[in-house]
């Protein structure tokens, strides 16, 4: 039975070898068989070699092996075997299956006889005497890497196949036993890839040729170049340039260029660090950088360590001094230093492009690395930067919206003081609209940082600015200072959201603040109470009763009027009328004065009513408003004037026509009849003036005004605006200012076409003031001569009396003889009639006729305006269509108003008759 | 008949154990072919320790590997000598 085993044994092993060694054709028969035979007894050898007794008989114990194997290595090949494992459990023919499982175990991931690996390429082949026994081996495999004795009669070989790196045998790996191999070199490691990494490695440092300086030296002087230090062997030859020697070959040359970036970088960046920074903003961000270089320095230190570390364990004597077993080598230093050349990069990248930027701008140019860069480390990075960065900034931000106060040395802020030699700002003073609330802070939009939005902005400048106010000009720097203690807080990049409510939430209490200082302290809704009452004769007793006690006064002329008289007035007229129980915060600022008078000026013309704003409130109602309140009064005020004359003279023509102007004669009366009828025009004319500017004009306005100040969350800014509007409204509608737009373009093109300049546009400006006040003059012209003719009816009236009396008189003592004499007499006096009457007749009915044509050309005026109130004052002037209202086609000559006027002269008077009865009626 | 049934039976059987066997040398790399593997599974049936029959094995895959080297190395010089 054993020798049938031992039989069958020896017939496998032959058929084995002939099956694993391929016949050499070239070889003769006996070479084979010798070969043969040297394999039979090698494989003899060793399968009568005594068992270790290492091995256990247990099925299991060889399948666990294999599966903790591949497990390791393919997971997902593991449960595949383990499926055929117990397929192959199933099976009933085999005995030892354990032994072939382990078989397979111990043959598993060999070589592939067939493709014999691994690359050889320069050469030293691993021993391959012919006959090699594992015994021999055992006792030679300390010698491993290359034995000199064969290297010669390898050089052939190698020669021959050195370009294409030859095949190289596998080696020897394979002949040790198991529990050597566990115990050899890394690369018998039993894994493949390991293996090829590791063989790699090795062929790599032993490929590569001797260089000067050594890899070892390089890597010795590396950590200075990396902190831009010159060292013997890469010496800084510039600012800008490391001088890498020349002796080295080209991929060490290129490796070190990967490695001079980050150096040169970091070269520059620190004295881009040292340089002096223009800002606060700049100084923060060179610490910033600074930080970071100082992370970059820590791991150019731990880089030093590990190289130092691996220095000192090299063996000297292995081949390239055995760098490729030390762990540290050029292209790990390349590799661990790579994302610190990205950062340095990004670096100094803002570096540079710092430089001309500063403040705002400087925190929009990182900003927008973070947020607009693709590449999610530059974006971390960048924003890491920020965090940094933007701290002196919002030091500013926080003084800036908690105290009020800006604290910007180097004008990095967006708020910025405005320089009083400004362009703009010179503009604006010109015309009166300057403040401190204006005109202290500006925003400059330039340096918005790109970190807060343009609303935000300017709600951070509102909140400042009012902060700043309320403290210097409202003098209540102790809520200021109270409020920045209790809410106070430390601003920081990163959480807008929580940024927005706090700033929020001071700037709601900043307003709130300062409406409640202007209202309550500083009585701003009351003031423009006052202004609305006093200046813009809202108050009607008042006025009435100031212009009763003053006309006596100011009928005479301007330049003896006094101040005394005049204030003496206002007081009598503020006591006399409901005036009396306003505020006497109100009724201290009340004023009047005179305007600064030129020759032949009477009283009226200069008197003028002054409501005296100080301080905070001149905010609002600025100097600007001051005089538009000024231009406003003064029109009010004439216009009550001339209704005032009219209606004294209207009373005393009633009264007048029951007594001393009855007259027999019919010329005489006619002339009365039309001159009641032209003087109830003018009253007429005037009371509608008067009720559209008051009430569809100011009050309408002033409605708008309250609606807009009082709304909820009103701010100064708000409250300016609608005042200003308030004004413009008034002065617009009230026609002081209004221009007469369809005229201005027909009149530039008529000035185009007859080559004049201007001029007639610019005193076109005022058209409507100009005509309303050659109105109001007429008026008064109208109404002086209506008073001279009641004069001459009264002293006709005496003299008509005087000659009954004496008629009587003489007629009683002597009848008949005074014939002659009383001719002469009656005719005495009709010449006094003919002298003074037919001039007086004249005059009123030229006057009258020209106030019919102005009052015509301003209602066609009127007609076309494009605002509705307005076209609504010719309107209720016109209601019953007595005026024909004249639409100018084009300019007329500088004599404004000759032309037209001969040109309805007809039509005018024409249809004279029936005004003066519907003017009656 | 039962015999040669019984026989062709056991010879299904050992062909079976042959793939799976097969199938776990490929899975572990072992680079064996069939006709390496019945021997093995034979000679290991005879009680051959495995672990020498693994090392037997190796060691004639190098033998084998020197020879087609030999042989190649001098068919290289022959063409060398030849041009």
């Amino acid at each position: 039975m054993s020798q049938d085993r031992g039989h069958r044994i020896s017939n496998a092993i032959d058929s084995l070898i002939t099956h694993l060694i391929p016949s050499d054709p070239r070889n003769d028969e006996q070479a084979a068989q010798e070969r043969h035979d040297a394999c039979f007894d090698l494989v003899r050898s060793i399968l009568e070699r005594p068992e270790p007794p290492s091995i256990s008989t247990d099925v299991n114990h060889a399948s666990d092996l294999i599966k903790r194997k591949l497990i390791q290595s393919n997971p997902s090949q593991a449960l595949r075997f383990s499926n055929l494992y117990t397929r192959l459990l199933s099976l009933p023919v085999l005995n030892q299956k354990w032994a072939i499982l382990y078989l397979l175990y111990q043959l598993s991931d060999s070589p592939d006889p067939n493709e014999p690996l691994p690359l050889s390429p320069l050469g030293q082949p691993v021993q391959r005497a012919p006959a090699r026994f594992a015994e021999e081996k055992r006792s030679s495999k300390a010698s491993t890497p290359a034995l000199p004795i064969q290297e010669e009669d390898e050089d052939a070989f190698s020669d021959a196949f050195a370009p294409g790196g030859l095949k190289k045998l596998p080696p020897e790996r394979p002949r040790y036993s198991q529990d050597d191999e566990s115990s050899s070199a890394p690369e018998t490691s039993p894994k493949k890839q390991a293996r090829d990494v590791s063989l790699k490695s090795i062929l790599l440092a032993d490929n590569s040729a001797d260089y000067e300086p050594s890899e070892t030296a390089l890597l010795r002087d590396l950590p200075f170049t990396l902190q831009g230090l010159s060292s013997t062997t890469l010496p800084f030859a510039g600012e800008t340039t490391l001088k890498l020697p020349p002796t080295l070959p080209s991929p060490i040359i290129s490796l070190l260029h990967t490695l001079a970036e980050p150096s040169l970088l970091f070269r520059g960046l620190s004295s881009f660090v040292k340089s002096p920074a223009k800002g606060l903003l700049g100084q923060s961000l060179r610490a910033a950088i600074n930080s970071e270089l100082r992370q970059y320095l820590t791991l150019v230190a731990t880089l030093e360590g590990q190289i130092r570390r691996a220095l000192s364990s090299l063996d000297q004597n292995a081949p390239h001094g055995g760098i490729g077993k030390a762990g540290v080598t050029l292209k790990r230093c390349v590799v661990w230093t790579r994302e610190a050349t990205m950062g340095l990069r990004l670096m100094s990248l803002i570096a540079e492009e710092s430089n001309n930027k500063r403040g705002g701008q400087l925190i929009s140019l990182i900003h927008g690395f973070s947020t607009s860069h693709g590449d999610p480390v530059v974006a971390s990075f960048a924003e890491r930067l920020l965090a940094d960065l933007t701290r002196p900034f919002y030091d500013i931000l926080r003084r800036w919206i908690y105290d009020g106060e800006l604290s910007d040395p180097h004008l990095e802020f967006f708020v910025r003081e405005q320089s009083p030699n400004d362009k703009t700002q010179k503009e604006t003073k010109a015309k009166g609209q300057t403040s401190v609330w204006n005109s202290k802070y500006e925003v400059v939009d330039a340096m918005v940082p790109s970190i807060i939005t343009a609303d935000f902005a300017q709600k951070v400048f509102l909140i400042g600015k009012s902060l700043n106010f309320i403290r210097h000009s409202c003098g209540d720097s102790q809520w200021v200072e109270a409020y920045s203690k209790t809410s106070s807080k430390e601003l920081k990049y990163g959480d807008t959201a929580t940024l927005e409510a706090w700033i929020d939430e001071a700037y709601k209490t900043t307003m709130q603040r300062l409406m409640n200082l202007m209202s309550t302290r500083f009585h701003l809704f009351d003031h423009l109470q006052a202004l609305k009452n006093y200046i813009l004769l809202g108050q009607g007793d008042f006025i009435a009763l100031l212009m009763e006690s003053l006309a006596a006064n100011l009928d005479r002329p301007a330049g003896t009027q006094y101040r005394h008289t005049l204030t003496a007035q206002l007081e009598h007229a503020i006591r006399g009328s409901n005036a009396q129980y306003d505020s006497d915060e109100v009724l201290r600022r009340l004023d009047a004065r005179m305007l600064q008078l030129s020759h032949g000026d009477i009283g009226w013309d200069c008197f003028t009513l002054e409501y005296k704003i100080d301080a905070p409130v001149d905010v609002v109602v600025t100097e600007w408003g001051n005089r538009q309140y000024l231009k406003v009064f003064n029109f009010l005020w004439r216009i009550k004037r001339v209704e005032f004359a009219l209606a004294s003279t209207w009373r005393k023509c009633m009264t007048g026509s029951r007594g001393v102007l009855q007259t027999e004669e019919e010329k005489v009366l006619q002339t009365w009849k039309s001159t009641r009828g032209v003087l109830a025009e003018m009253i007429h004319f005037v009371g509608q003036l008067q009720y559209y500017i008051l009430f569809e004009v100011i009050e309408s306005s002033w409605a708008e005004l309250q609606k807009n100040i009082h709304k909820e969350g009103c701010t100064l800014d708000d409250l300016i605006t609608a005042h200003t509007r308030y004004l413009t409204s008034i002065t617009h509608k009230g026609l002081l200012g209004a221009r007469r737009r369809q005229y201005h373009d027909s009149m530039k093109e008529a000035a185009a076409q007859l080559g004049r300049d201007t001029a007639e546009a610019a005193e076109d400006k005022n058209s409507y003031m100009i005509q309303l006040s050659e109105l109001l003059r007429t008026m008064l012209a109208y109404r002086d001569s209506v008073d001279g003719l009641y004069s001459w009816s009264v002293s006709d009236f005496t003299r008509r009396q005087e000659v009954d009396a004496t008629g009587l008189t003489r007629g009683n003592h002597h009848i008949t003889p005074t014939n002659d004499g009383d001719d002469v007499f009656l005719s005495n006096s009709s010449g006094n009639i003919k002298s003074e009457f037919p001039a007086l007749q004249e005059r009123l009915k030229q006057l009258g006729l020209s106030f019919r044509t102005r009052l015509q050309i301003l209602l066609g005026d009127l007609a076309y305006q494009p605002d509705v109130d307005m076209r609504f004052l010719g309107v209720s002037m016109n209601f019953n269509d007595v005026y024909q209202p004249v639409r100018r086609k084009t300019k007329p000559a500088t004599g404004s108003g000759t032309t037209p006027a001969v040109a309805v002269a007809g039509s005018a008077s024409a249809s004279a008759s029936a005004s003066v009865s519907a003017a009656k009626a | 008949m039962p015999p040669s049934n019984d026989r062709s039976e056991k010879q299904a059987a050992a062909q079976l154990a042959v793939d799976i066997l097969h199938e776990i040398s490929t899975i572990l790399n072992c680079h064996l072919d069939r006709r390496t593997l019945s021997i093995c599974i034979s000679m290991i049936e005879n009680g051959v320790n495995p672990e020498a029959l693994a090392t037997a094995v190796k060691e004639l895959r190098n033998e084998a590997q020197e020879v087609q080297i030999e042989a190649a190395g001098a068919g290289s010089s022959s063409t060398r000598a030849r041009r």
